[in-house]
């Protein structure tokens, strides 16, 4: 008895010093909260809809900013890991009746491959190269779909897909929590030594190979990471919307995997979601004026870089908190002595 | 988009005429959606056939519904499938859910209706479908009745028909060939996007055109988005082909016209050219899609009495024909047909209501098979082919097919580069 | 067979040819991976297209009214959204898509998603060694020939060309020389959306006018420039002419797999990658990392 108070006394220690005390870490609390209490007041399966969809594509984005963001390996044609899994997803649903438990981890497979396959040879490539060179492969894969309609339906896609779950509300909490637990652990990944490597190499990758680390592995690693991500997220989008088609392959989708990651803010992984979270509901709000939708959507994204260029989320996390310029810790940006160590905020 | 607007007040003038003299109690419209992207010519086909069918039936007071006379309102549901999918699903469950509408009509990608075609069976929403031709979607029906029955397609008639009329519209223009030139036996050379809903129809002309007495030239298929196809054009004069036989539905349909005019490659083109149907078509091809001749659902002449009032109609209005996403107009008139009828908005009534309609739509006889697809044939709806004749698109067929020849129809004229390469 | 093969390939390399030297162009001095690049050639056809419609211009004078309107509204954007943003190459990135995107909405939101026609500036055709081509695309080759040389007598002869060549060698010193690289860029930008202009007058006459058209020669373009070596105008100009004659070869060889054509032009960008990460004639900056 006094064991499980004793435990509870810490999370409640940790719980006060360390997520109350930054604005952010609120917010995030609330945000996770209000996603998971949300159905206990509302269960309009319209609104239920937005959100599955906007879950889905936040692990998308987030996966995006995992390979782009914190390795550095400028991915544009995400849309290929995406489309990969869905696809895969959908025969084996289809096909070998692989419910979707087992058919989305599985199909998420291969999104690995599809990750390998783009890994490898992109390996010796950067920058722009590599950008320019990863847009292509959906490209080439769209070719394919289209050459084995027999298999992949042509431009009809896979249909009949089972459901994700029976009910809506089901749906809505599998993709939520799919997306919070996959995108905390992302975030835990880029937070350990992994992720230390990883931001290395996306820094300096001649050095950090200098100083012994083998990056082809780690490159490698973070692109089967991201493409299995990406993966659960084509998986899961197939099942609810219970259909795999090109549409999951176009051009259009890769770029807008990169709007909604860089509009939130890259290099954070909770900055893609927040993007996502902020962006594709914004474009059910403007169907009052649809022809004007998209129009409005790019001028306010070329707007917010003009004054956030380095995405929307770590502007805001910079006025809100400071960083303790003696040991790093994160402060709210109204203290004037640092929480940790007691340095002098300036 | 002020043509719109004045229609749109003369709707709701209508709608509030309607109000007025109506029963004290406000009457509450039966709300239909129309589904469609309407940032294209498809969807405004979508929203302009429709809008043409509430006017006539609110001028004439409404549905009557049991003892009620109900007007018509129309939810317009951008649904932007051109671009996203999941766009298309959004506003779908928001016009079920949140603007309440009792029936949809519309839809065109087939990749979109069949996901908008699962939210509407979820909610047990009678969608008639005005756009795609995949045979897939009346397929569900047969495969699962009692969730897919809320499903009928009014227009186009399905892929294996479109293949069928096209055969038939193929052997005429042969046989037009044959006797003004003199020929013995032709070539066809066949281009056809690459598309699943083309794999059939490639393959059975493959096997069809050598017992119709046809060579096959070669086969081509382009991208359906190919902006430039003069490579294949090229490759066609050089089989030697007679006649070009065709199967577009994207936008490839448009650069093929206008090259196969600009390099007056000689043979005549016959078969399914989407783009040729519509009326921007002229303009998009600079006049160079002369003598293009497509299979089509509408044009200016006397398929059923409602034909050409619709037609004039439609002009008048939108100053522009109609094509065949315009269908959303029979859809209306059908169901305010079938609703009257069943005196219910109820779903589970109408549709056996709507089985057995035997109406007369501006296409043809509207009557559905069992899977709830628009019968096709002599003395229903049997489809038009058309060709580009100095400007305006003209009925070319049925000529004397089946003992038909609808009030309007003109031969089919070849373009003088063929009549030059084969007079002697 | 084989001219027919020769002939298609060299005006489709052509057309590509005079995309992707622009995009070199600017990618090479500014370090703008310049998505919106081939928006600005739709841009150019839709003003040309407006000046033919509605003002009753000639096909030519149109053209030649659609170039300067077109330039401007390159440099406007390039001042108002990308320049003030330009430190940040993920902000940039999505800057020009977003960019794309706005041109593409406005287009769409005027003329709605109607398939439009542009006039050509020849009509007609020719047969060159047995081989039928129109009078638009010979022009488009002879355009493209010039163009390059055009851009590279503008490169190699003046000072302007002279101070693009060595900001795009080294922005930094080139600013210590006393050199105005805003200037410089903004002379490249000029240029490269006036080739862009000029691609769209050439090109889109033998093709269709659509808000959405850009999406395609843009990934093509950008195979090419990746292909030939990024900022490098030689390899673009080869890279395009190798996409080109890939394309014809499959029309001709597999017609039942001339939807395949981009495929395997991209695959082919992907082998050529494989052997020479940095492309034909790209260079390798050990120091640039």
């Amino acid at each position: 008895m006094s064991l499980v108070t004793a435990h509870l006394r810490r999370a409640g220690v940790i719980f006060r010093n360390e997520v109350l005390v930054l604005p952010s870490r609120i917010a995030v609390l609330v945000f996770i909260l209000g996603l998971l209490l949300l159905p206990v007041f509302t269960q309009d399966s319209y609104i239920l809809r937005i959100l599955i969809l906007t879950s889905i594509f936040a692990l998308l984005a987030a996966s995006w900013d995992f390979l782009s963001g914190f390795t550095g390996q400028m991915n544009f044609g995400h849309a290929l890991f995406f489309g990969v899994a869905a696809y895969s997803t959908a025969l084996l649903n289809l096909h070998l009746g692989i419910p979707p438990w087992g058919s989305i981890p599985l199909g998420a497979l291969g999104g690995v491959l599809a990750g390998l396959v783009v890994g490898i040879p992109c390996l010796r490539l950067r920058g722009a190269y590599l950008a320019l060179t990863t847009l292509s492969f959906p490209i080439i894969l769209m070719g394919v779909v289209f050459a084995i309609p027999d298999i992949s339906g042509g431009e009809l896609g896979i249909s009949g897909l089972a459901r994700l779950s029976e009910s809506r509300v089901g749906d809505y909490y599998i993709s939520v929590l799919l997306m919070l637990v996959l995108s905390f652990a992302m975030w835990k990944v880029t937070d350990s030594k992994t992720g230390i490597i990883l931001h290395a190499i996306r820094e300096d990758e001649l050095a950090c190979r200098a100083a012994g680390i083998n990056t082809t592995r780690y490159k490698l690693m973070a692109f089967c990471v991201s493409g299995f991500l990406a993966g659960i997220s084509g998986g899961a989008y197939a099942h609810v919307m219970r259909l795999a088609g090109p549409s999951t392959l176009e051009v259009a989708m890769s770029f807008q995997v990169i709007i909604w990651a860089v509009f939130g803010g890259m290099v954070s992984i909770y900055g893609p979601v927040a993007g996502v979270f902020i962006l594709f509901p914004l474009m059910e709000l403007l169907r009052f004026i649809p022809q004007a939708r998209m129009l409005v959507f790019a001028l306010l994204v070329l707007v917010t870089l003009l004054y956030m260029p380095e995405g929307l989320i770590p502007w805001i996390r910079d006025k809100i908190e400071t960083v303790c310029p003696r040991c790093k810790a994160r402060n709210v940006a109204s203290r004037s002595n640092c929480r940790v160590c007691n340095a002098v905020l300036d | 988009m002020r043509r719109l607007g004045v229609l749109g007040s003369v709707l709701l003038a209508a709608v509030l005429l309607v109000g007025l003299c109506g029963t004290a109690q406000a009457v509450e419209p039966i709300k239909i959606g129309v589904a469609g992207p309407m940032s294209f010519t498809q969807g405004q086909g979508h929203w302009n056939g429709a809008t043409l069918a509430a006017m006539e039936i609110n001028a004439k007071g409404g549905v009557k519904v049991g003892n009620v006379k109900r007007p018509i309102e129309l939810i317009k549901v951008d649904t932007n499938e051109f671009m996203s999918i999941p766009d298309a699903t959004n506003a779908m469950e928001l016009a079920i859910t949140r603007h309440k509408v009792d029936f949809l009509v519309g839809g065109f990608r087939s990749e979109a209706v069949l996901v908008m075609q699962d939210i509407a069976m979820d909610n047990k929403k009678i969608f008639l479908g005005c756009g795609a031709a995949h045979p897939e979607l009346c397929t569900r029906v047969t495969k699962n009745y009692n969730r897919y029955k809320y499903w009928f397609r009014i227009t186009p008639i399905n892929s294996k028909f479109l293949g069928k009329v096209i055969f038939i519209q193929l052997g005429t223009v042969a046989a037009m060939m044959k006797q003004a030139f003199g020929l013995k036996k032709l070539s066809v050379a066949i281009i056809a996007e690459k598309a699943a809903w083309n794999e059939p129809i490639v393959a059975a002309a493959q096997a069809a055109l050598p017992k119709m007495g046809m060579k096959v030239a070669g086969v081509w298929r382009p991208s359906p988005v190919a902006k430039d196809v003069t490579a294949e054009l090229g490759a066609i004069q050089r089989s030697g082909a007679n006649i070009i036989f065709t199967s577009f539905s994207a936008s490839v349909g448009i650069p093929f016209a206008k090259q196969w005019g600009e390099l007056q490659v000689p043979a005549p083109v016959v078969g399914i050219n989407v783009e040729a149907q519509k009326d921007g078509f002229w303009a998009a091809t600079g006049g160079k899609g002369e003598f293009t001749q497509t299979l089509n659902t509408y044009a200016r002449v006397k398929m059923t009495e409602h034909t050409i009032p619709f037609f004039d109609a439609y002009m008048k209005n939108f100053k522009e024909a109609p094509n065949y996403t315009a269908g959303t107009y029979d859809a209306v008139l059908l169901l305010a047909w079938a609703v009257e009828k069943a005196g219910t908005l109820n779903s589970d009534k109408v549709v056996p209501v709507l089985e057995k309609s035997k109406t007369v739509g501006t296409a043809g006889l509207l009557a559905f098979s069992k899977d709830h697809d628009v019968i096709w044939g002599p003395g229903y709806v049997t489809s038009l082919g058309t060709q580009w004749q100095g400007g305006k698109n003209m009925a070319v067929w049925p000529y004397k097919w089946e003992g038909i020849t609808f009030e309007g129809t003109v031969p089919v004229k070849f373009p003088p580069w063929v009549i030059k390469r084969y007079k002697k | 067979m084989l001219m027919d093969i020769i002939i298609n390939g060299l005006i489709n390399g052509s057309v590509y040819a005079l995309l992707a030297i622009g995009f070199s162009l600017v990618m090479g001095v500014a370090r703008i991976v310049n998505i919106a690049h081939t928006a600005f050639y739709m841009a150019s056809a839709y003003f040309i297209y407006m000046g033919f419609t509605f003002a009753g211009l000639s096909p030519l004078l149109a053209m030649f009214c659609a170039l300067p309107v077109t330039v401007a509204v390159g440099l406007a954007c390039y001042r108002l959204f990308i320049k003030p943003i330009q430190e940040h190459e993920a902000a940039v990135l999505i800057g020009t898509i977003a960019l794309a995107i706005a041109i593409q909405e406005a287009f769409l939101m005027s003329f709605g998603g109607s398939f439009l026609g542009v006039p050509p500036l020849i009509k007609g055709y020719t047969w060159i060694l047995g081989v039928k081509v129109t009078w638009q695309h010979l022009l488009a080759l002879g355009v493209a020939l010039l163009v390059l040389l055009a851009v590279r007598l503008f490169l190699m002869r003046t000072s302007v060309g002279l101070a693009i060549r060595s900001t795009a060698q080294d922005r930094e010193v080139a600013n210590l020389m006393g050199m105005n690289v805003t200037r410089v860029a903004m002379w490249a930008v000029a240029v490269s959306v006036g080739l862009a202009a000029i691609a769209g007058a050439i090109v889109v006459p033998l093709v269709v006018l659509d808000p959405h058209m850009w999406m395609h020669p843009l990934i093509m373009m950008l195979a090419i420039v990746v292909l030939g070596g990024l900022g490098s105008i030689e390899g673009s100009f080869v890279g395009a002419y190798i996409i080109g004659f890939t394309e014809a070869l499959v029309v001709f060889l597999i017609p039942l797999g001339a939807f395949l054509k981009d495929s395997v032009a991209l695959s082919i960008m992907i082998l050529v990658l494989l052997i020479r990460p940095e492309g034909l004639f790209g260079v390798v900056f050990e120091e640039e990392r």
